[in-house]
């Protein structure tokens, strides 16, 4: 199920504003954020976040085709390193 | 010898039907472009003049997207998930479901004919 029209994308008031300051100055440093569930608005095109992942935080720099998508979308959160070795008994490298 | 979008040659059934032997047209796409062309959707499509096929296929050019260009479309939009980096290209690079989906067990259709792995026990005892 998609998200009413009406609504309006979402995005995360705080970082956007900061996104604005920065831009304002035309500074681009990467900026830090819980928000994975922000969408990129095409005002964040040229802009690094650093997306939290659960653990860390990933960087993130926001391109054309990105706009319209969620900041988590580029933070994986799950790391597969490949399935056991029943011989070896250790992961097997990715 | 009816000829819409290409190659597609339907015949003998109605014409609603005959339509969405074309990839990209399915049971709305087909209604719609025969409300807009004001065919009526029961007539079989071999009764149709050479004047109400074209009427047909302009409509189809301008407002369905249709084989080739319709595939193209769906690979492009692929290509371009995979090439931003999103976790939905990185499902589609690995062929696993996209859409969040169960993978411990199903999902057979993205994963293909299963691979048995010595020792693993069932999922369910």
């Amino acid at each position: 199920m998609s998200r009413s029209t009406k609504k309006g994308p979402f995005v995360d008031e705080r970082l956007y504003r900061k996104v604005e300051a920065q831009s304002e100055l035309s500074r681009k440093t990467p900026i830090k954020t819980w928000s994975r569930a922000c969408t990129i608005v095409p005002e964040f095109i040229g802009h690094t976040f650093q997306v939290h992942n659960g653990r860390t935080f990933l960087d993130v720099f926001c391109t054309e085709d990105m706009v319209g998508h969620k900041l988590g979308e580029f933070a994986a959160t799950r790391v597969f390193r490949g399935h056991t070795n029943k011989k070896e008994g250790i992961a097997a490298p990715a | 010898m009816a000829r819409i979008a290409g190659i597609d040659i339907p015949e003998k059934k109605k014409i609603i039907f005959a339509l969405q032997y074309v990839h990209g047209i399915g049971p709305k796409a087909a209604a719609d472009i025969l409300r807009r062309t004001g065919i009526d959707p029961d007539r079989r499509s071999n009764s149709l003049d050479d004047q109400e096929l074209s009427a047909i296929a302009s409509d189809i050019n301008e407002h369905v997207l249709v084989e080739g260009a319709l595939r193209r479309k769906v690979s492009q939009d692929i290509a371009r998930l995979k090439d931003v980096r999103s976790y939905r290209g990185e499902r589609h690079r690995k062929g696993l479901p996209v859409r969040g989906q169960r993978t411990r067990t199903n999902a057979r259709t993205r994963k293909g004919k299963k691979k048995t792995v010595a020792g693993k026990k069932p999922v369910k005892a």
